[in-house]
């Protein structure tokens, strides 16, 4: 994996266009916290360059689901590949799987301790083995891609919410992932950056990433969208492309939860 | 027999004498407990099955006294075939015993950063080892400077303990000013005020290190 995913997949067609090729699969899928099932043998297959995003009330195992496809959670029935390689419990070289899967968080997680850069390439250096300058010129060109570059120097603390997911994006997309995982990435902001980052995340969908998103913000779902994701209870209770999802859902959960984002 | 001022005042080169060794001692024990305290939390949170083993290993270090442990060191060890010089016995005894109280300091400094930290490390594919270096060390660093450094001066005043293994220290520099003389007052009052002026320089060195660690991060 050298090439930019940026080169290889700009320009491609209308934003249905879907490359061939699976980049998740997750087939029969099941988790418990103690006694309680949170995800129900879930099955989801996440095609090269599609765009997926999951939406359902809270507690219904959204988060979860993806986070197992970065083993952050385990789950315990079922198989999920990503990029081709199964994950198992105690699956070898985990980290050389999570270096091509980029994950945006609620809660921003940047490093408090280290500036805008640094933030960027801890990992280039560490994990991926780059020399400082190679490093930086990567960090600035995704700081850029988000229009954060001025912000370079500064600690995380003095940015705002926006500015600051914006940074924890470019420092997921320095490590040129191949699937991008959003978890609630608008949840903490207040809402004039809400669309700074979805903005940005816009951008990396029209630019061929594939993009797992949880979020509630409908008006993206519906923009940008391949497959609306309907999750309650721990299971997928529907799923369609943004036009039939918004208005012909047919099950009676997923009606009552978009009326209710409605008022 | 009052306090003589200039008696004390003339003693003062001789309880020197054993500072060296007093600072030595201080500063390796301190390093070696910091190493060892952290060592045992990094086990303690490696896997399940080590976690109890290292809990009760912590909890036995600092249930036992210092000196059972230094007397066990420096005399039963050689029946084993183990013979090293006082000083490193010394330093190791104490590096030892407070390893287990900073390893829960070092437990309270890592609960207190947010768990999204060590997440986020690990969703850039960053290694185990380097996240607990680059990431959580750092930050938790700042959390435990102000224990850290109650430690610091809790180990310069447990450098007298190594009395029992005859290892010359400031306080046991004063005692033979004290017996030579029969007058106690004054080596034990110059040795406490150089006590006290150790204690003064390390609260100073971390009150620096606290801000120096409060420049690279704003308050929010």
């Amino acid at each position: 994996m050298t090439s930019n995913p940026t080169d290889e997949q700009a320009g491609m067609g209308s934003i249905q266009t879907v490359r061939g090729g699976t980049a998740v699969s997750i087939e029969n899928v099941s988790k418990w916290y103690g006694n309680f099932q949170v995800l129900r043998d879930v099955n989801l297959h996440v095609a090269t360059g599609e765009r997926i995003v999951v939406c359902g009330p809270s507690g219904s195992g959204k988060s979860t689901l993806i986070r197992c496809v970065n083993q952050l959670e385990k789950h315990q029935r079922g198989r999920i590949v990503v990029n081709g390689t199964e994950l198992r419990p105690g699956t070898k070289g985990l980290p050389a799987i999570r270096r091509e899967v980029g994950m945006v968080f609620q809660q921003f997680n940047l490093f408090p301790h280290l500036n805008v850069i640094d933030n960027c390439t801890l990992a280039l250096v560490r994990a991926r083995k780059l020399a400082r300058n190679a490093a930086e010129a990567v960090a600035m060109e995704n700081l850029t891609r988000v229009r954060i570059p001025e912000q370079a120097k500064k600690f995380p603390a003095q940015l705002s919410g926006g500015q600051q997911q914006r940074v924890a994006i470019a420092r997921a997309l320095c490590m040129k992932p191949k699937i991008m995982l959003f978890d609630e990435p608008t949840s903490a902001l207040d809402p004039e950056m809400i669309k700074e980052v979805l903005d940005v995340m816009t951008r990396l969908a029209d630019e061929g990433m594939t993009m797992i998103c949880v979020t509630h913000e409908m008006g993206f779902a519906r923009e940008v969208a391949d497959r609306v994701i309907f999750m309650d209870g721990g299971e997928i209770v529907e799923q369609a492309n943004p036009a039939e999802f918004f208005s012909n859902p047919v099950q009676v959960r997923t009606r009552q939860f978009l009326s209710q984002l409605l008022h | 027999m009052s306090f003589d001022f200039a008696f004390a005042l003339k003693i003062v080169p001789r309880v020197l004498e054993g500072i060296g060794n007093t600072l030595v001692v201080a500063i390796l024990s301190f390093m070696g407990a910091s190493a060892l305290g952290f060592l045992w939390e990094i086990a303690r949170r490696s896997n399940r099955h080590v976690r109890p083993v290292m809990q009760f290993v912590v909890d036995a270090i600092r249930s036992t006294p210092v000196l059972a442990q230094l007397y066990f060191l420096f005399y039963v060890l050689p029946y084993y075939g183990v013979v090293l010089p006082a000083l490193v016995v010394g330093v190791f005894g104490l590096s030892f015993y407070y390893s287990g109280y900073l390893s829960e300091v070092f437990k309270a400094g890592i609960d207190l950063v947010p768990r999204g930290q060590g997440e986020a490390a690990q969703s850039l594919g960053l290694s185990r080892i380097h996240t607990v270096i680059f990431v959580i060390a750092p930050q938790m660093l700042r959390n435990v400077a102000a224990p850290l450094g109650a430690y610091s001066v809790s180990i310069l005043k447990a450098t007298p303990y190594l009395a029992v293994l005859a290892v010359p220290e400031m306080l046991g520099s004063a005692f033979d000013v004290a017996s030579e003389t029969y007058r106690y007052a004054e080596p034990m009052f110059v040795a406490g005020i150089l006590f006290l002026c150790l204690a003064l320089i390390a609260v100073t060195l971390v009150n620096w290190l606290e801000r120096y660690l409060g420049v690279t991060t704003p308050p929010h």
